[in-house]
């Protein structure tokens, strides 16, 4: 094995890709601009005020009562629907997420349950479409609201409460759990995509058959590109992590297994890009080819969403992806300071990367 | 004179006359540094890429492997290079043979593959100091200079090979594969879907090469460029060779020595010559009279004299490697394509 050779690959590797404006994008702007979005959208931990439409039939004091509730929250603003229209049409018409519904009767209902403890209780209705996120909320908030005020007129207090606590370091921010994703996604996108696109424009343009005849061999053309995207995503992390901590204080730690870590994710997505690279014809194909493998890996590995609510078949695919040990080892070691898991999610991550790098070297070639 | 100066030679000056020797026939054979015997490249079920062939190209000649596409020369080429493997059959460089031992004769040996591109986004200088790192070699910016003046890129040496022309790409790709300073160079398809004149200007490179001791093995679909260039010259087709010779010894061979050609006179006079007993064909737009003896010339022209046609103009030409080549496969070949 020749250093020289592997060296000079590196550099004129290095010199093609920092030249080229997506590649170097992709690098460094692209995860530093989804920490600084991420950050903008959820670093600072204020959540600003959701608007509510409300249709308030009742002339009552309990559906007020409920409405003085939801206001002293001060995470709402109350909207009120005209008491003509009808509501079904007005949240169609008006394109709304949610909105809450007091019928004529509600205080009326409210008082004759008071007195008959076989009244059926009062509703108040929420419409809207559960698949918006707004819905979820606006939900979980008036069914506390609701409660509270049963505990009001009740003259009741609640036996047991939530307490929340941080299993990180108090001071972690919500970016501090955001960074090892981006890392994840980073990592992957940069040398799973790139390496597809090289192995088969190498081949289209007789690269590889150029390549083939001279001294170089296939094992130093395969650890030049592992020692290559080492370096840059080793960069490209610490450029992140200096911007996000500067921004949003961030304050995960950056230690020598997460370097360890930056190694072991260029060594199986460089190998798994090979490997893809292997069987697409042209460059064209291989970006819609990696694209189709990276973005569901993407979001089956958790790395933005967490997956515990997903169904069971779905978890049992995120077991399969090694991105998922790859950012469980990043979370273990940069946010819990775990690193007997995160040693454990490597030694995971390695035996993939080993068996990828086995089969994209034998499967891989430069001649026939 | 410094090693560029040395490579200046007119385009023209290489071109005028062919670059191949007359052989008396008493000439000694030089040292064969490539050998082929009985080599075959079968792909299953039934495809015979490359059947059977056999040739020795010898030390400081340009060799052409000519013919239509598909016809086995770039897998021929190939199996030479080291990039595949005979189904059966013998091909050795320098004495080696190629499928077993062709890390012993890498260094000697330089490539340019069909459809090469170079890298898009480093410079002709780079590319080169990279191609050199990879034959171990480490060359100064001086040397690497020289080498692109040589090929004519003294101006683009600082170009991206993105920013390049076609020619151009063409020219970095035989610096690149001259960069080990090789005995023996493969070019494949070097011109194929250049324009005229950057055909014109790889001839003269390829000339020049030839010029310095380099023996070049060359594939290509183009009559005039193996014409041109050649000592000799195998014609492929279906994996066969079905003519080995240089140019004129195809030609002598193969054709029917000259041709006199009737300018501006169409069937009628292909009739009135068949009606005398003149064997003649019509051929854009002219009839053409062939005579395979020189020495019935004369005889012809009388003939042709006492037969009364209005022709425009009337000359003789000599057979090319187009006429031979048509008369072996029996089809016209444009841009590699056979025309019925």
């Amino acid at each position: 094995m020749s250093v020289t050779r592997i060296v000079a690959e590196i550099k004129s590797y290095g010199k093609q890709y920092m030249r080229n404006k997506s590649a170097a994008f992709f690098s460094f702007a692209f995860p530093v601009l989804m920490i600084l979005i991420f950050g903008a959208m959820f670093g600072s931990g204020a959540i600003s005020k959701m608007t509510i439409s409300v249709q308030n039939l009742d002339d009552g004091p309990y559906s007020q009562a409920i409405m003085d509730l939801m206001n002293k929250t001060t995470l709402v603003n109350i909207k009120m629907i005209p008491q003509g229209a009808d509501v079904t049409e007005y949240i169609k018409e008006k394109s709304l997420d949610v909105a809450i519904y007091f019928p004529a009767n509600f205080s009326e209902e409210i008082s004759l349950g008071m007195l008959d403890s076989n009244a059926i209780a009062a509703k108040v209705v929420l419409y809207g479409d559960p698949s918006q996120s707004t819905f979820g909320t606006v939900a979980s908030l008036t069914g506390q609201v609701v409660v509270q005020m049963n505990y009001n007129m009740a003259h009741a207090r609640p036996l047991a409460e939530m307490e929340v606590r941080h299993v990180a370091k108090e001071n972690y921010s919500m970016m501090d759990y955001f960074l090892p994703g981006v890392i994840g996604i980073t990592v992957m996108t940069n040398s799973m995509y790139s390496m597809t696109a090289v192995c088969a424009s190498q081949r289209s343009k007789g690269y590889s058959k150029m390549l083939a005849t001279t001294l170089l061999r296939k094992d130093e053309w395969l650890i030049s590109k592992f020692i290559f995207y080492t370096i840059l995503l080793t960069s490209s992390l610490l450029l992140t992590y200096f911007v996000g901590t500067l921004v949003f204080e961030m304050h995960s730690n950056i230690t020598v297994l997460t370097i360890v870590l930056i190694a072991a994710g260029a060594f199986v997505f460089t190998s798994l890009g090979m490997l893809l690279g292997t069987v697409i014809k042209d460059a064209e194909s291989a970006s819609a080819v990696a694209g189709a493998i990276g973005f569901p890996m993407m979001f089956l590995s958790g790395a933005f969403f967490p997956l515990e609510a997903a169904p069971s078949w779905l978890q049992a695919i995120s077991k399969g992806i090694p991105l998922t040990y790859f950012n469980d080892a990043l979370r273990d070691t940069m946010v819990f300071g775990n690193n007997i898991s995160a040693l454990t999610n490597l030694a995971i991550v390695g035996v993939v990367g080993v068996v990828v790098f086995v089969l994209a070297s034998r499967l891989i070639s430069w001649k026939e | 004179m410094s090693e560029a100066e040395a490579w200046e030679v007119s385009e023209d000056e290489c071109l005028k006359t062919r670059a191949y020797p007359k052989r008396s026939g008493k000439e000694e054979p030089e040292e064969p540094i490539v050998e082929v015997e009985g080599l075959s490249k079968h792909y299953p079920p039934a495809t015979k890429a490359v059947d059977g062939i056999s040739f020795t190209i010898e030390r400081g000649k340009v060799f052409s492997l000519l013919g239509p596409n598909g016809a086995g020369k770039t897998t021929a080429v190939e199996i030479l290079e080291g990039l595949r493997e005979p189904t059966s059959g013998s091909a050795s460089i320098f004495g080696v043979d190629v499928s077993h031992d062709y890390n012993k004769v890498r260094k000697r040996v330089g490539t340019l593959p069909q459809n090469y591109e170079p890298f898009e986004m480093l410079k002709a200088i780079e590319a080169l100091e990279y191609w050199a790192s990879l034959f171990n070699m480490k060359k100064s910016r001086e040397e690497l200079v020289t080498l692109l003046e040589r090929v004519g890129l003294g101006a683009k040496i600082d170009a991206m090979g993105g920013k390049m022309s076609g020619g151009e790409k063409r020219k970095l790709g035989i610096a690149m594969s001259l960069i080990n300073d090789p005995e023996l160079l493969f070019l494949d398809e070097p011109t194929t879907g250049l324009d005229p004149k950057a055909r014109r200007d790889l001839w003269a490179l390829i000339q020049r090469i030839k010029e310095k001791g380099t023996t070049v093995v060359l594939t290509t679909h183009y009559l005039d460029e193996a014409e041109k260039l050649s000592d000799d010259v195998a014609i492929m087709n279906h994996g066969k060779i079905v003519a080995h010779g240089s140019p004129d010894q195809l030609v002598e061979k193969y054709g029917m020595a000259t041709l006199i050609v009737l300018v501006g006179v169409g069937q009628a006079a292909v009739d009135e010559l068949a009606r005398r007993g003149i064997d003649s064909h019509r051929e854009n737009g002219n009839v053409v009279v062939p005579v395979t003896n020189p020495r019935e010339l004369r005889t012809t022209f009388a003939k042709l004299s006492s037969v009364e046609i209005e022709f425009k103009d009337m000359y003789t030409r000599r057979q090319t490697l187009e006429d031979v080549f048509l008369s072996l496969i029996g089809q016209k070949m444009d841009e590699g394509v056979l025309r019925a």
